[in-house]
């Protein structure tokens, strides 16, 4: 580690990391491309549920000047004219192959922090900028050829300049997808490059501010003076400052955050109508949703289970459960207990008495990560849902409910979506696999 | 969740020595991150025992070897095929993986050919015309036998 003595001077027994961040480049189109190789090279866009506006862009479509978020009735006409490929979003598809993508690298990571679904940083404490680069090289190759996916590698001492690294790797062919910034040379150099507006943790609020007092640069940002940064962007945006200068100041994420939450009782008297367990299940899934949104996080997976009092042998048993992934990780109400409520349409069986049931979110993330990946999820629908959910969380307390939805009607989610355009399940669905002559 | 209620008296003997149940995916699929299936439509490989409707195993880990039974693109079609060299015995100059799809190694002078299982049907020789590249290698096939 050639650049560990030229930060972190008042903390020197604090541990350096060298961070790898692994990014899949243009995920969503590069998994349809895994099934389907006819569409290397050519312009291809992939669309927002519902078939709304576009989320990933082949390098093709982004060189015609297409942009993110361009609503897809604008550009029908190329498509309808052969110019251009479209693809409604098939998450399924993306959901498994980064689930693979991400069992490669944590295989090959001492520590993986999964960011979000198509990114994750490898902690490689303890080894040297040649071995993790070596490493990494290894990880490209593989993710490659074993899922089909391509993927670029960015190498520092923080997570704000491995995703400036991140950035070269995956511009410049001659990286061969693996670029480590690892010395004051060539920080200052990758800053200089680096428009201020594409910096992790610079917003879109902020970038344009500072453009206006000169700051057009990273490296221009880096040589403001610390107070400078701190008067007008307050301890953020020197946490930022420092990272771009290879300081390690992005909290690691929570270890003790929770994988995991289950929200499941035993009933006092056994429950046999249908209607009544199906409140207790969307109380849970409402708690668990809340316990969500107070720390900040989303989940990408809802179970259920429910169960017969075992003890109790003189009547008949019967226990079942499954998980269903959502389409994007989610702490909203309404849909995890829309989602809880699909399964236990499934599950459910008359004629038992029900003792016990529970709701289980799992694939925990930080909802910030999620964001960013599908920004426009529709947007209006998701902000409509945060605030009732806000409010809800308000009115309710922990043990008692007053406010219940009026959606936990079933059937209300994920049906009557659009995806005109949908590519088949290859590698979920038995009956939708590749088709070998 | 246990599936085990509790009772009384002695537990079985022979239970510490049962094994779950015999698991497909351990025993047939040692890389899953690099396992897909795949769906044969056609009669191009009958002679080799692989049928329409048959389901592929196949493991994108594996380099692609001469002889192996492969899952190959080429010009806007997955087709499955036997790879072979004109010349035996000489190294496999294709990758399934990377952005290169050179279909062969022009120093070595060796050609690939897809060759099929079905005298019906012609080898295919691979030149640099054609748009091509191994996507993978297939382990099993998996077969349905009874009529329900």
């Amino acid at each position: 580690m050639g650049s560990r003595d030229l930060h972190n001077k008042e903390s020197v027994e604090k541990i350096i990391y060298m961070y790898a961040l692994a990014d899949c480049n243009n995920f969503f189109v590069s998994c349809e491309r895994a099934f389907q190789p006819n569409l290397e090279g050519v312009p291809v866009v992939v669309l927002s549920n519902n078939d709304g506006c576009i989320v990933a862009r082949s390098n093709e479509s982004k060189a015609m000047g297409i942009k993110m978020g361009t609503p897809f009735f604008q550009l029908k006409n190329l498509v309808d004219n052969g110019l251009l490929v479209v693809r409604s979003s098939n998450y399924s598809l993306y959901g498994d192959l980064s689930r693979r993508i991400m069992s490669i690298l944590a295989d090959a990571a001492p520590k993986l922090e999964i960011y979000s679904i198509d990114e994750a940083f490898m902690v490689m404490d303890g080894m040297d900028v040649e071995a993790i680069k070596a490493v990494s090289h290894e990880q490209v190759h593989k993710i490659r050829q074993w899922v089909g996916v391509p993927v670029s590698i960015g190498i520092a001492s923080s997570k704000t300049l491995a995703k400036v690294a991140n950035h070269f790797a995956k511009k410049h062919p001659g990286y061969k997808g693996v670029c480590a910034i690892d010395s004051e040379d060539k920080i200052a150099k990758a800053l200089a490059l680096t428009k201020i507006g594409d910096v992790w943790g610079i917003g879109w609020r902020s970038a344009p501010k500072l453009e206006a007092v000169g700051v057009l640069t990273a490296l221009d940002f880096v040589r403001r003076p610390r107070e400078w940064v701190n008067s007008r962007m307050g301890i953020q945006g020197v946490r930022t400052w420092e990272e771009l200068q290879g300081s390690d100041r992005v909290e690691h994420e929570n270890d003790e955050k929770r994988k995991s939450i289950c929200t499941s009782r035993s009933f006092a008297d056994m429950i046999t109508d249908p209607d009544e367990l199906m409140l207790r299940v969307s109380d849970f899934a409402a708690i668990c949703a809340k316990k969500l949104r107070s720390e900040g996080t989303v989940a990408g997976t809802v179970g259920l289970f429910i169960q017969t009092n075992r003890f109790r042998e003189d009547l008949s048993q019967y226990e079942s459960g499954t998980t269903i992934r959502l389409d994007v990780p989610s702490n909203s109400t309404q849909e995890i207990v829309s989602s809880a409520l699909r399964i236990f349409r499934t599950v459910f069986k008359q004629g038992y008495k029900y003792k016990r049931a529970g709701v289980i979110v799992t694939d925990i993330v930080d909802a910030d990560a999620v964001q960013g990946v599908l920004f426009d999820y529709d947007e209006s629908l998701r902000e409509r849902e945060n605030v009732i959910s806000c409010i809800m969380d308000k009115v309710n307390t922990a043990d008692k409910n007053f406010l219940r939805l009026a959606t936990q009607r079933p059937g209300h989610y994920s049906e009557g979506i659009r995806s005109q355009y949908k590519s088949r399940l290859y590698s979920t669905e038995w009956d939708e696999l590749i088709e070998v002559r | 969740m246990a599936a085990e209620g509790i009772r009384a008296g002695f537990p079985s003997p022979a239970q510490d020595y049962m094994n779950p149940f015999i698991d497909l995916n351990k025993e047939l699929v040692p890389h899953p991150t690099a396992t897909f299936y795949g769906r044969v439509v056609g009669d191009s490989m009958i002679d080799a025992g692989v049928e329409e409707g048959d389901v592929l195993v196949i493991d994108k880990s594996i380099e692609a070897k001469e002889g192996d039974m492969a899952v190959c693109f080429i010009d806007g079609e997955f087709t499955l095929k036997f790879l072979s060299f004109s010349e035996p015995d000489g190294p496999v100059p294709v990758k399934s993986s990377g952005k290169v799809r050179k279909s062969y190694d022009i120093l070595s002078h060796k050609e690939l050919w897809l060759s099929p299982a079905n005298d019906k049907y012609p080898a295919i020789k691979v030149t640099e015309a054609n748009d091509f590249t191994v996507w993978g290698v297939v382990t099993y096939i998996i077969k349905k036998v009874s009529r329900k």
